[in-house]
């Protein structure tokens, strides 16, 4: 009875604060899938199919890419010299929005983009090329979009797990372990490392997959248009002004987060038949082979000069307002769109509450599960924590905003702010259960031992060595809430304006120099955001 | 192409009738909703995408603010589909207080809250200036998209379907479908329009078709009335025809018309089209196109209508609204919103019929970028055409 007094404790806060606005969204998304109407437009629909298609194959493709090239960086470095350069400097990489990235990119590799200037600068081209870079039939530009920020992000993840002075410890005495038996450093990676630290990352993983399946507003910047992906169709219908379209809108969402849960599971059930055979056949035999740190360290570098690139023209972006081709800089330079931004302090003064609370609320809610609730009952969380990120969140916030109607939350902060939470609970839950999770029990014992009562051993033991996984976690949380647009345009109904409502509206206009300074300021606090856990979170025990 | 008398005359109602023969007290109870706006804060949501809309309306927050004492506030949005959801939303869940005042809408958005009983009035036959508006020259001030507006959206200004470009890089810009087809033959690659359902493209889309079909008068009717694969054929002969010497050989479409401007402000493209007729004069302006910059209309026409302010039927400062809209179609206002220098959006005002009082808000400043010859406007084919079209388009070239 007390276990069970003890697991409701723990249920009590996120339930009213978390599941029950979550909630709400979800039964409006459950009521619009009873439209049969919506279901039969939907798959009447002539792209459904290529546009399913091209989703999952860009998400899956984005994921495998990123996984292995993340992992390469990361063998190769770990324990090195660039080691702990490495782990700072993609907390900056992290930063800056996927929007924002994909802008300053997109002007990279247009045919009419730096790139093609600077090649027809000294061919003599008179009119851009007709290359197909941005927007190609297969989504690959939007691929690697994501691949160039989804790397960053799993080396953050990765990082943050190997500064875990418990993994660290094992690490190192199995490293030793198979260096005796005269595997280098490769083989260890690969039959050792690699098998022990992707169990821990398989969430994020399969946030990476859901993202790259199911990302909009990179879609509509760089991606296939004939057919597009399914989820700028889907985004198209939902935001139509006829209900019919909404509602074929619901459908659809719910078509694609059925399709990606089933092919998660089928990969789990096919994973246990083939994967043995398969991961056999890549490490049979014993290795010397040793770690790529060359190639390592020049994939690091090649995504150090790309980030810096795209930082330098989303700069001159931002004050360029004609740069045609074949300028190598803009014609016109004016400051007027940093100005639109500098007129009110507002937007900047919500976001940072806003990110701060909810980042705050967000960790305390975990770790009060976490400490709470059996391990048993995560995977039922956890379930919410995706639905949460992989619906749209249109969906979602659309059926909090018929809740929160009833108590007049619409228009207001703590509205604001618990549709901010929705959302960065569930990262923050995903990325902290690994490694809470993980943690080794005996520490407990022997701070008891110690004659140190239940807190003190949560806060001078266990949470300081979790420090990195804390950190790492509420960095993420605050980019996840400075970057909200649905849900705050939706929930502060015009009231209450933040960073990227006042950005997308000002740039619905398809002004550059207005996109650029907003992916520069959304950019900031992130940075700030990141680069303050990287610091935090090395100075562990 | 006359939208018929009958169309007209429902549409009008009383809606022009009633400030030409005004009812006793008229200018009393107008006196007295001045006097309830007075205090108020009217909650605009209107769409931010462009600097100048915003310094427009931040001025026209000035003067109401000045003059009768209400506040403006101006909620930046990025699509008004998103205000339609919303003020549904409000309703259907019995908030009396909506978070919307007034709304700057057109067309299915209209349609929509007007179908749904989401909007306040009739309101805008009362407002005194609309006594200026244009109704007869200018038919779309009353019929939003061959929907009667019923009074129920006051309009602000008006639109016309216009191509722009860079006048060194295009000797003669094309006239018509036909000679763009011809002008896409000679510049492989270098001429677009964005995939329908964009707003835009759908357009463009509409103005293949007002060229290519037999009978214009077909596009008056509801489309389910007339057999609508005969009367698109010629369209997507002109589109297929047109498509194999677009950018990437028409196999891929921007998504936007912001897509297309951008493309043509980089070089890649050699035109790009606009609703705004006065959008590549501001331009120029901003610094975003040279002044070399040049922009026309099809000879023949090109679609044209008009965007409105409307009320939502939970507005709680209906009379600060009426006030403001009241305000937005002032000779003045509507004069400093044509100034190419200021916004450049067309006004709905009749100024040949204003005093030389009144029309000194009108300049007449010629500018880079500005429309040489303005062709006649073209009204919207029956909403009942659009999803039709957007299918057939789908299912031709969207796969």
């Amino acid at each position: 009875m007390k276990k069970f007094l003890n697991s409701f404790a723990g249920f009590l806060p996120l339930g009213v604060l978390w599941l029950s606005p979550l909630l709400a969204g979800l039964l409006a998304v459950l009521y619009g899938a009873l439209d049969g109407e919506a279901w039969l437009t939907l798959f009447e629909h002539p792209q459904l199919w290529p546009a399913l298609f091209l989703s999952i194959g860009t998400g899956t493709l984005s994921l495998v890419i990123s996984a292995l090239l993340a992992f390469w960086i990361v063998a190769g470095l770990y324990g090195g010299r660039l080691w702990a350069d490495c782990s700072s400097l993609v907390g900056g990489f992290l930063s800056l929005p996927h929007l924002a990235f994909a802008i300053g990119l997109g002007f990279m590799i247009t045919p009419s983009g730096f790139v093609a200037r600077v090649i027809g600068s000294l061919a003599g081209w008179a009119v851009p090329p007709q290359w197909v870079t941005t927007q190609d039939p297969y989504g690959l530009s939007l691929v690697s979009v994501l691949v160039l920020k989804e790397v960053p992000f799993l080396i953050w993840l990765i990082s943050a797990l190997l500064a875990r002075p418990d993994i660290s410890q094992t690490l190192k005495g199995h490293f030793r372990v198979s260096q005796s038996l005269g595997h280098g450093g490769a083989s260890t990676w690969l039959r050792v490392f690699i098998p022990q630290i992707l169990p821990r990352l398989k969430w994020p993983l399969l946030i990476v997959w859901f993202y790259g399946a199911s990302v909009v507003d990179v879609a509509l910047a760089i991606g296939p248009t004939q057919p597009p992906p399914l989820s700028i169709i889907i985004w198209s219908d939902l935001n139509n002004a006829d209900p019919a379209f909404n509602a074929r809108g619901t459908a659809g969402a719910l078509f694609l987060t059925a399709a990606l849960v089933a092919l998660a599971l089928a990969w789990i059930a096919l994973k246990k038949i083939f994967l043995p055979s398969i991961w056999k056949f890549f490490t049979s035999g014993p290795s010397r082979r040793r770690t790529p740190t060359m190639t390592s360290g020049l994939l690091l570098l090649f995504f150090c000069a790309v980030y810096a690139m795209v930082f330098v023209i989303l700069c001159v972006m931002s004050i360029g307002t004609l740069w045609p081709y074949p300028n190598l800089f803009p014609t016109e330079v004016r400051w007027t769109a940093w100005q639109q931004f500098a007129m009110s302090p507002a937007p900047l003064v919500n976001s940072l509450s806003l990110a701060l609370a909810s980042t705050l609320a967000a960790l305390g809610l975990a770790v009060f599960w976490l400490e709470t609730v059996p391990e048993k009952l995560d995977a039922a969380l956890l379930v919410f924590a995706i639905m949460a990120i992989a619906l749209p969140s249109l969906l979602i916030a659309d059926g909090q905003y018929l809740a929160f109607l009833r108590f007049g939350l619409n228009g207001t902060w703590p509205g604001v702010f618990l549709a901010h939470l929705t959302q960065v609970f569930a990262y923050v839950f995903i990325v902290l259960k690994g490694p809470y999770r993980a943690f080794d029990p005996r520490y407990r014992a022997v701070s008891l031992g110690l004659n140190a009562d239940n807190y003190r051993f949560l806060w001078v033991v266990k949470l300081a060595m979790l420090k990195p996984a804390l950190a790492a976690a509420a960095a993420v949380g605050v980019g996840v809430s400075i970057a909200q647009y649905v849900p705050t345009q939706l929930i502060a109904s015009g009231r209450l304006t933040t960073l990227p409502i006042e950005a997308v509206t000002l740039a619905s206009g398809g002004s550059r120099p207005l996109m650029a300074v907003f992916a520069l300021l959304l950019a900031v606090v992130p940075a700030l955001a990141f680069l303050a856990a990287a610091r935090f979170g090395r100075k562990s025990l | 192409m006359k939208l018929s008398r009958r169309d007209l005359a429902k549409a009008a109602g009383t809606a022009v009738l009633l400030p030409l023969f005004p009812r006793a007290g008229f200018a009393a109870d107008w006196v007295a909703l001045e006097a309830e706006a007075k205090g108020q804060t009217v909650y605009f949501n209107a769409w931010a995408g462009s600097e100048p809309i915003n310094a427009y309306i931040a001025w026209a927050a000035e003067q109401v603010k000045a003059r009768y004492g209400v506040t403006l506030e101006h909620v930046k949005i990025a699509d008004a589909a998103e205000v339609v959801r919303r003020v549904r939303d409000e309703v259907k869940a019995g908030r009396a207080e909506g978070s919307t005042d007034l709304v700057w809408i057109n067309g299915e958005n209209f349609r929509a809250m007007k179908a749904e009983k989401l909007l306040f009035g009739p309101f805008a036959s009362d407002l005194p200036n609309f006594r200026y508006v244009d109704t007869e020259g200018k038919p779309t001030t009353l019929i939003d998209f061959a929907e009667a507006t019923d009074g129920l959206e006051s309009p602000w200004g008006m639109a016309q379907l216009t191509f722009f470009g860079d006048g060194a890089k295009i000797s003669a810009p094309p006239q018509s479908m036909d000679e763009l087809v011809a002008f896409a033959k000679a510049n492989p690659g270098r001429v677009t329009y964005p995939a329908p359902p964009d707003f835009h493209g759908t357009t463009f889309v509409k103005q293949a078709l007002y060229e290519s079909i037999a009978d214009q008068r077909l596009l008056r009717l509801p489309a389910d009335g007339v057999e609508f694969h005969l009367a698109v054929a010629q369209l997507f002969d002109l589109l297929d025809s047109l498509h194999p010497h677009l950018w990437r050989a028409g196999q891929q479409f921007p998504q936007s018309q912001a897509q297309l401007k951008q493309m043509l402000a980089d070089g890649e493209l050699l035109m790009a089209l606009t609703f705004n007729p006065n959008e590549p004069a501001n331009l120029v302006a901003s610094g975003e196109l040279p002044v070399s910059t040049v922009a026309w209309q099809h000879k023949a026409g090109t679609i044209g209508n008009t965007h409105f302010v409307a009320i939502p039927i939970n507005s709680k400062a209906t009379a600060g609204a009426q006030v403001v809209a009241n305000f937005l179609l002032s000779p003045e206002a509507q004069g400093r919103k044509a100034d190419l220098k200021v916004w450049g959006d067309p006004t709905v005002l009749a100024t040949a019929r204003l005093s030389a009082d009144e029309t000194k808000f009108f300049g007449t400043s010629m500018v880079p970028g500005r429309v040489r010859e303005p062709a006649p406007a073209l009204p919207e084919p029956h909403g009942s055409w659009v999803p039709l079209l957007e299918s057939a388009w789908l299912e031709s070239y969207g796969t």
